[in-house]
């Protein structure tokens, strides 16, 4: 019998078959400094014992030789409050300890190995090899978990098998018989000795999910799963798993065993082609879309245009589809005039974007004639005749020259008009072997359903045949589909009769689909093109929650510019303030270099003015570039430019200015 | 369409937890091996990892990201009953030389005295909270009142289930007209037939989180949950991993309707429910538009479920999950045997145009880093096709719906991407 004191000794008593009464004793271990938390005779040889210490060491002795230990190693860090020989011979010591880790070390060897470490969740307080099973031990923690865990050394991280039967700390576990794996008695601190039976305990492992999955941004997944579900129906086995542990699939595993070996998972990325990615349509469309500073329609037709590019046919209709009804001529005197005489001047223009600009100019100049002739009661009439007569070049020219106002008019447009066309070829010619999208169509049942009846029908009868042979020779950069010019010609025989408030509910009902459909962009979109005509009557709330949706998307993808745009135009108190909080900036003056500390351009310690450009001499309001190392700077075009032919600071300062 | 990329992941046990973060870049795992690792995609589109460590003392179940506004922070839990908030830290050091970053443990969340079995942060406009649940069927919703300080957390609420959980979800909606709710499931596998998922939500008056619904039909063990992002729909999309893959919508009935300050009634109808993996399903995950769940399943793959226009979900794509090839049919399962056959319909009823059918060609060696393992090619005339590993179709019916339309024949593009590419 073995006994170990707390204090600075290890004692031994020898009590060999006969009983007390040949007890010999003797001591073993001198002057040892550290108590002994746990003392073990080996198995496999008669002399030999283990002790292990409270400064994490375990020492190997021969009780004929009591002066000194055999052998000494670390085993821990921190006390090493048990350990355990396996049963069988094989001169494997497991110790458990604080550090809540249990070793499995062979003995056998010169140096004492490590060949297997199990993590616990708790610090370990026994440790005892389960019988008949090699790998098997049972710990129990003295600590916060009440569990009894039985681990396979060879998958470290997950206990086989759990008993949770004990509400308070188990002080001490045993295996019933040295031959039986299944029976496990314990003791607790809740007053009750229980015995387990193997089979009823839980396994974590069956538990344990054996897949993830993640969507990413961009439409790909990311996918782990065990290597054995996906490899099975392969009929493969599990690669990595084979090379990693080669040994453990060699061994006969034991029948008793409820798993073989270790498991891993196979992770891999599911990605879309460059280009086709799911949600390039999204940043695309956020990127191009047109959401203010130009009339309604051209904002539509631009938008429209967008979308077609995108092969989102059936957005691009709906842009049209809101041009039409919004930006009729007829509607000019109902609508709320404190939209620009610019927004109202050109409606009416049909196909804008499928216009050269020689067919706008005197499109617009008629249109600016029935702007100002606005009120008139025959200004329907006039306007059936201008969409008749719009193909005609020759039958305008007097109306374009007789205008005064129209020239101004005629000329804002046409600049941004230019813009719009140097653009888009651009756009077009870059993107065509880019993006590679599906020209597949949302199907487009219900956005019949949403489109009134009665036109319809007109529509349907509308000479469309005529219009569109004309269509096809004026568009100059897209090819039209027959469905838009259908449409799009359709305006003048209902826009006359019905007023825009006739389609303020069908527009909101086609909002809130775009928004279940997922498509939160094209309902804010929509909501910020139109702005009043739509806004009241969609509720404040349900027009916050787009807003947030939408940019909180745009912010996914790093769409800064276009997500300050959205909360820039929109009119919801609680988003146009999303942009204003926290952007505090600090500046210091050129000259005195001290933090400015009131408002405006000048400082008011040197009197001077604190933001010049350092190239023109005048102050910059607006994009301020500033060198951080010499804090001159100045507009950011002059400053590139400059920059571009001189490294030297503009100010004539000398540093060497770097511009990123 | 799909191009798997296959990674050496080198977790050495089975990894638990994949996440992407807010902008798609990053990616965690996390696995009974204890540790999390973080991966970033480099320009050229492969993932490295730039930090792998132990986390807990136990397997990890789950990992996540916080809004990145709060900083590069992730939460982990683990069997350890313990959650755990990590954050990256930047700075100078010679880890970042070798493309190493450091990640602090800013707290560990120890209320639980069981498995932590799943942890979520909350929306973003609900400020830096995460909830936790755990296997003695505790939900709790922990709060950092100052968010620049990570390391303190303060247990808001506790919600007792009854019933062991295993996963939560928050719903994402950013309205003010939906409080905040969280949706449990229960993998609880004891024979009697409780209902296992139950939503909670926060009531304002009584500032408690309060049941609200549960699902009473759902009595099977569920595995995963997860509410699709919102993006402005008025009504909520659930997604449950259970013995099959089931589709929840939950429309909040009109507060007018209902008496004040009681929580809200939903109008909850069941959208879809599949058993096509013929299995336990483990995972579900939706896009970011909330328009196509993917979800997976003990047959070790990957399912793609969309709707229509009629609101019809179909599985629209099916990924194999090592990217090897398999076996068309007996990916199937039992219950479609007549795919294989079926295939050859599909060509004859396209009229030969290439609608975009892919086949990945064997993987030459599987695993050797970060790489490009297989790449889809089409196959022009369909040979005696090696087994596909992304079907485009899932069954008959799917196929003759999606494939003959006339628009996609007259634009047959050989790379046309899933159907599920309009995104609307």
């Amino acid at each position: 019998m073995l006994c170990a004191s707390k204090a600075l000794r290890c004692a031994l008593r020898e009590l060999p078959g006969g009983g007390a009464s040949r007890a010999g004793t003797g001591r073993v271990g001198g002057g040892q400094s550290e108590s002994v938390r746990d003392v073990q005779f080996s198995i496999r040889d008669y002399f030999t014992f283990a002790s292990t210490f409270e400064n994490g060491n375990v020492q190997l002795w021969d009780i004929r030789r009591p002066d000194r230990c055999e052998r000494m190693f670390t085993a821990h860090n921190g006390p090493v409050f048990c350990c355990d020989w396996h049963p069988e011979d094989r001169g494997w010591l497991a110790t458990g300890g604080r550090d809540k880790m249990v070793k499995v070390w062979d003995m056998t060897t010169h140096r004492a190995k490590e060949v297997h470490c199990v993590q616990t969740i708790a610090s370990v307080a026994r440790v005892k090899w389960r019988p008949e099973c090699r790998h098997h031990l049972a710990t129990c923690s003295m600590m916060v978990d009440h569990n009894i865990y039985v681990w396979d050394v060879r998958r470290p991280f997950v206990p086989a098998a759990m008993f949770e039967e004990h509400r308070d700390v188990t002080t001490g576990i045993a295996w019933r018989h040295p031959h039986d794996p299944s029976f496990l008695l314990s003791g607790s601190k809740d007053s009750t000795l229980c015995q387990h039976l193997f089979r009823d305990a839980s396994q974590p492992v069956e538990r344990a999910n054996p897949e993830g999955l993640c969507y990413g941004l961009f439409g790909d997944l990311a996918f782990a799963a065990k290597e054995s579900l996906v490899a099975t129906e392969s009929g493969r086995k599990p690669y990595t798993g084979d090379r990693r542990h080669p040994i453990f699939f060699k061994r006969k595993l034991d029948p008793a065993e409820p798993f073989s070996g270790l498991a891993s998972s196979a992770l891999s990325v599911f990605e879309m082609e460059p280009g086709s990615s799911s949600m390039s349509w999204f940043v695309d469309t956020a990127e191009r879309y047109a959401l203010a500073g130009r009339p309604l329609a051209e904002l539509c037709d631009h938008n429209a245009k967008v979308a077609r590019d995108l092969g989102r046919n059936q957005v691009a209709q709906t842009w049209t589809m809101l041009r039409i009804i919004y930006c009729s001529p007829g509607l000019v005197p109902t609508t709320n005039l404190n939209h620009s005489v610019g927004k109202g001047s050109s409606c009416g223009l049909p196909l804008m974007n499928s216009f050269n600009l020689k067919d706008m100019a005197p499109g617009l100049g008629s249109e600016t004639r029935l702007d100002r002739s606005k009120g008139d009661a025959r200004s329907d009439t006039v306007l059936l005749d201008s969409s008749a007569t719009l193909i005609t070049n020759e039958d305008n020219e007097e109306t374009e020259g007789s205008d005064v106002p129209a020239d101004y008019l005629l000329g804002d447009v046409e600049g941004e008009d230019d813009e719009l066309y140097l653009l888009d070829p651009e756009h077009a010619h870059s993107e065509e072997p880019e993006y590679v999208l599906p020209q597949e169509a949302f199907p487009l049942r219900h956005e019949i359903v949403d489109t009134p009846p009665g036109p319809e029908h007109l529509q349907d009868k509308a000479d469309s045949p005529h219009v569109s042979g004309n269509e096809a020779d004026a568009a100059s950069l897209v090819p039209v589909d027959s469905s838009f010019s259908l449409i799009s010609v359709s305006h003048a025989l209902y826009d006359s009769r019905l007023p825009p408030d006739f389609f303020s509910a069908l527009v909101c009902d086609m909002l809130r689909f775009y928004a279940e459909q997922g498509d939160v962009q094209m309902a804010v979109s929509v909501l910020i093109v139109l702005g009043e005509r739509v806004r009241k009557d969609i509720d404040e709330q349900t027009q916050e929650h787009w807003y947030t949706s939408y940019i909180d998307l745009l912010q996914r993808f790093c769409l800064w510019n276009v997500s300050n745009q959205v909360v820039k135009l929109s009119t919801s108190r609680a988003i146009s303030c999303l942009n204003q909080a926290s952007t505090t900036l600090h500046v210091n003056c050129s000259h005195c270099k001290r933090p400015m500390s009131s408002r405006g351009w000048v400082c008011d310690r040197c009197h001077h003015c604190a933001s010049m450009c350092a190239v023109c001499h005048h102050v910059v309001k607006g994009l301020f570039v500033w060198c951080q190392g010499c804090s001159h700077g100045g507009h950011l075009q002059h400053i590139m430019k400059w920059l571009e032919g001189s490294s030297h600071c503009p100010a004539g300062c000398g540093h060497l200015c770097e511009y990123s | 369409m799909f191009v798997a990329r296959s990674i050496a992941a080198d977790h050495k046990d089975l990894i638990h937890d994949v996440s992407f973060d807010f902008h798609g870049r990053r990616m965690a795992t996390c696995s009974s091996d204890q540790s999390v690792k973080v991966w970033d995609k480099s320009e050229s589109g492969d993932w490295h990892c730039t930090a792998s460590w132990k986390t807990h003392s136990g397997s990890v179940w789950r990992v996540t990201w916080a809004h990145p506004e709060f900083g590069q922070v992730l939460a982990s839990c683990s069997f350890d009953r313990t959650a755990a908030v990590w954050e990256e830290i930047v700075g100078e050091s010679n880890d970042k030389l070798r493309g190493q970053s450091h990640w602090v443990k800013r707290t560990t969340l120890v209320d639980s005295r069981t498995s932590v079995t799943d942890v979520k942060f909350a929306p973003k406009h609900m400020g830096l909270m995460l909830a936790t649940c755990s296997a003695d069927g505790i939900v709790r919703i922990y709060e950092a009142p100052d968010v620049m300080n990570l390391s303190q957390w303060s247990l808001q609420h506790e919600i007792s289930c009854k019933l062991s959980c295993s996963c939560i979800s928050w719903n994402p909606s950013s309205s003010r007209a939906h409080s905040p709710m969280i949706a449990v499931g229960s993998d609880d596998s004891s024979p009697n037939a409780m209902a296992k998922v139950q939503i909670f939500e926060y009531n304002e008056n009584t500032r408690k989180y309060a049941k609200a619904e549960t699902l009473l039909t759902v009595t099977d063990p569920v595995h995963d949950i997860a509410f699709a992002p919102n993006l402005g729909r008025s009504f909520h999309i659930l997604a449950i991993a259970t013995k099959d893959v089931r589709i929840f919508t939950l429309k909040p009935v009109r507060k007018e309707l209902t008496s004040s300050g009681g929580p809200t009634k939903f109008e909850i109808h069941i959208v879809a429910q599949f058993d096509n993996h013929n299995s336990q399903v483990w995972r579900v995950s939706w896009n970011i538009t909330g328009t196509v769940l993917a979800s997976s399943g003990d047959d070790g793959c990957v399912r793609l479920w969309k709707a229509n226009y009629m609101d019809n979900w179909k599985c629209t794509g099916i990924l194999k999950g090592n990217g090897s090839p398999v076996n068309g049919s007996s990916q199937q399962g039992n219950s479609n045997p007549s795919l294989g056959s079926n295939i050859p319909n599909l060509q004859n009823s396209l009229n030969g145009s290439s609608a975009g059918r892919y086949f990945f060609p064997p993987l030459d060696s599987p695993r050797a880093g970060s790489r490009w393992s297989s790449y889809a090619q089409l196959l022009p005339p369909p040979p005696p096709p090696p087994p596909p590993l992304i079907e485009h179709s899932c069954d008959a019916d799917t196929a003759s719906l999606q494939y003959p339309h006339p628009r996609r024949r007259s634009l047959s593009r050989p790379l046309n991407p899933l159907p599920e590419n309009e995104g609307v």
